[in-house]
């Protein structure tokens, strides 16, 4: 499966300073990952991990006080590599939803509410194609029918949709130019749960037609399962393990991961669910060694002081854990002896 | 059908009542102030001549009755509403016998020329300069143009009025010191250069303020509009900047901006007191002005009721006109 983003040791720091005192928040420190082609990658990880402020540098969207510190992002195109980091902003305008889209988080409040949808459609194509209005609306109306909206919402106001449709809206906005690369952050949330399915419906018949890659951010491990081909789970601003959507659900092995999994519910499980001891450190001053350690079961001595790396466990299944690395290395020894 | 009855209807109400109210306290306030106009057009008349006690009561009565002001305040009232009604807002005091209407057509062309385009360039002027200033806010002219505005917008008006005054038509004699214009008046080039060259300095002292006070409510605006998901999602989405900056944002910066162009428009008939005494500019501010020192009743109370009228029916027309600025605003 080729690569279509790649991401090297990226670190991506808050610097504010307010009253003389300064602080840096660490919200992306040393991610390395690569996101294969025509796949939902999925990010995982609770509120404050970094999720967010990760996907504004990929899609090169961050402005200061967030400024990226060290590492490179690269999208390998079929024609072209690029070093996102260092575009200037008109290319990096030009990459901008012909090739590289953003579903946002929220999108309650992104559509103008004193435009017309098909006003706003025009606007988007308009910026990247030249097209007329007429074109433009026909390409609108096209696109919207076969996603399996109704063709009505054309001409009304963003205040006269409910949320559901506004979001599904916002993401044939997105996509209406087949991007090859999506951002989507928190696609789903604030939608009850029948509404969710049918934005999941829509993003899958998004990917099945443009066989577009999609890079899907959010804390809802239950649309992940829906959707995701890989996931990668962050905490505190690191990731800590990344495998296939199967192996992170059927068998985690970051006691982080598998504390997310046990949490979910389960239909012909009525237990109670047992919660992650500790709250997720502030990230202005992580814990030294391990960030998990101070919540974590199985620390040892060596999690407090050493941090750990990612270690390929099995080929595609990642995982940053001292005591993790420690047993399969055991296990191997045991099988040469 | 169900826009007329729903949303005309209770407006058009809303404003006749306005307007009743209004003209009701107009009509009580110069009755209760301390300056009575009987004893002074009496000791206009006395100043230069001795009358006896019984000429002086009859005298009063004729004033009196010429004045419309014999009978109680009730029927005073009752009279005031037909004159009224009749558009006939009666004889003027001090310049007695010429009557309010004819007064008041004079000075209202040169009011509303001088007020209506100041007012126009000025909510232009700031709304434009505010919104880019705002957009472009690390830019030089932008800082540039925030401080220069900002330091003379706290100015008193009277000050700054007096400033251009002395600097313009005393010290370097480019504009003329008093008067509307000069020469035969007329659709002659003359006669409109002379007008330009009077309202110049008016205009100018008027502006100014008007600018500053318009930039920096279309600053406030803006930056609150620039922070919004929808502006942030156009703006990742690349779309051309001048899109942003009028269909994005200014268009979501129009309804309170039009809703303050509406009521400024309206405020235009009570004329610019200070201004216009200043710049002894004829308009309908100087004779407000001079109706209020001689007790004038019928032209402080012909004035007021322009405004009264001017400033209502310029809250209904913005009123009627929102849901073309924001669709979010359906009528009730």
């Amino acid at each position: 499966m080729p690569t279509i983003v790649e991401v090297k040791d990226l670190k991506a720091y808050y610097h504010t300073h307010a009253y003389g005192v300064q602080r840096t928040v660490k919200a992306v420190d040393g991610i390395t990952l690569n996101i294969p082609e025509g796949q939902v990658y999925g990010i995982a990880g609770e509120s404050g991990c970094g999720k967010s402020t990760l996907l504004k540098v990929l899609l090169g969207a961050h402005k200061p006080p967030l400024y990226v510190v060290d590492g490179s992002v690269r999208y390998l195109f079929d024609d072209a590599q690029i070093a996102t980091l260092s575009l200037d902003e008109n290319t990096l305008r030009e990459l901008r939803w012909k090739q590289v889209s953003y579903i946002p988080q929220g999108s309650m409040h992104v559509l103008n509410p004193v435009r017309r949808i098909e006003d706003i459609f025009h606007d988007f194509v308009a910026a990247h194609q030249q097209v007329s209005k007429a074109e433009s609306t026909q390409l609108t109306r096209t696109y919207l029918r076969e996603l399996g909206l109704p063709e009505k919402v054309m001409a009304a106001y963003p205040h006269q949709l409910s949320g559901g449709m506004r979001q599904r809206v916002t993401i044939a906005l997105a996509t209406i130019l087949s991007p090859k690369l999506i951002f989507a952050d928190e696609p789903t949330t604030a939608l009850d749960v029948i509404v969710q399915r049918g934005v999941i419906q829509i993003l899958k018949e998004i990917k099945r037609r443009e066989g577009s890659t999609f890079v899907l951010i959010t804390h809802d491990l239950g649309v992940h399962a829906n959707l995701a081909d890989r996931i990668a789970v962050l905490y505190a601003g690191k990731l800590v393990e990344e495998a296939d959507s199967r192996t992170i659900l059927k068998k985690p092995l970051h006691p982080y991961t598998k504390f997310l999994i046990q949490s979910l519910p389960r239909l012909d499980d009525r237990s109670t669910r047992v919660s992650i001891p500790g709250r997720p450190p502030a990230l202005d001053n992580p814990p030294d060694g391990c960030r998990f350690h101070p919540r974590c079961p199985l620390a040892v001595d060596k999690c407090r002081t050493v941090d750990p790396a990612m270690v390929a466990i099995q080929p595609g299944h990642r995982v940053a854990c001292h005591v993790v690395t420690e047993a399969t290395e055991e296990v191997r020894h045991a099988a040469t002896a | 059908m169900t826009l007329l009855k729903e949303f005309i209807l209770p407006r058009l109400l809303q404003w006749l009542l306005v307007i009743f109210i209004g003209v009701t306290i107009t009509f009580l306030i110069p009755r209760v102030s301390p300056v009575n106009p009987i004893d002074q057009a009496l000791s206009r008349l006395t100043a230069f001549q001795n009358l006896s006690p019984e000429a002086t009561i009859a005298l009063r009565a004729s004033i009196e009755d010429l004045y419309g002001l014999q009978g109680s305040i009730f029927e005073q009232y009752i009279a005031f509403w037909k004159r009224i009604l009749r558009g006939d807002l009666g004889p003027s005091f001090t310049s007695f016998p010429m009557m309010v209407n004819d007064i008041i057509r004079k000075s209202i062309g040169w009011t509303i020329g001088l007020l209506g385009t100041c007012v126009v360039i000025a909510w232009l002027l700031g709304l434009i300069l505010g919104t880019l200033a705002s957009y472009y806010r690390n830019r030089w002219w932008s800082r540039f143009l925030e401080n220069s505005l900002i330091t003379v917008y706290p100015i008193p008006y009277y000050i700054l009025a007096f400033v251009l005054l002395m600097l313009f038509a005393y010290y370097f004699p480019i504009f003329p010191l008093v008067g509307g214009g000069r020469g035969t008046p007329g659709l002659t080039w003359t006669y409109i250069r002379t007008v330009i060259q009077h309202a110049t300095l008016p205009a100018l002292s008027i502006i100014i303020g008007a600018t500053a006070f318009r930039f920096i409510m279309a600053k406030a605006l803006t930056s609150g509009e620039i922070a919004s998901d929808y502006v942030q999602y156009a703006e990742l989405a690349a779309l051309p900047k001048r899109k942003i900056i009028f269909s994005y944002i200014m268009r979501n910066t129009m309804l309170p901006q039009v809703t303050d162009l509406g009521l400024s428009l309206g405020a235009i008939f009570e004329g610019a007191l200070i201004t216009e005494v200043v710049f002894s500019y004829p308009g309908i501010g100087s004779s407000l002005y001079n109706a209020i020192i001689s007790a004038d009743y019928n032209m402080i109370m012909g004035i007021t009721l322009l405004s009264i009228v001017g400033i209502a029916t310029a809250s209904l027309l913005v009123d009627l006109s929102y849901p073309f600025f924001d669709p979010r605003v359906r009528y009730r």
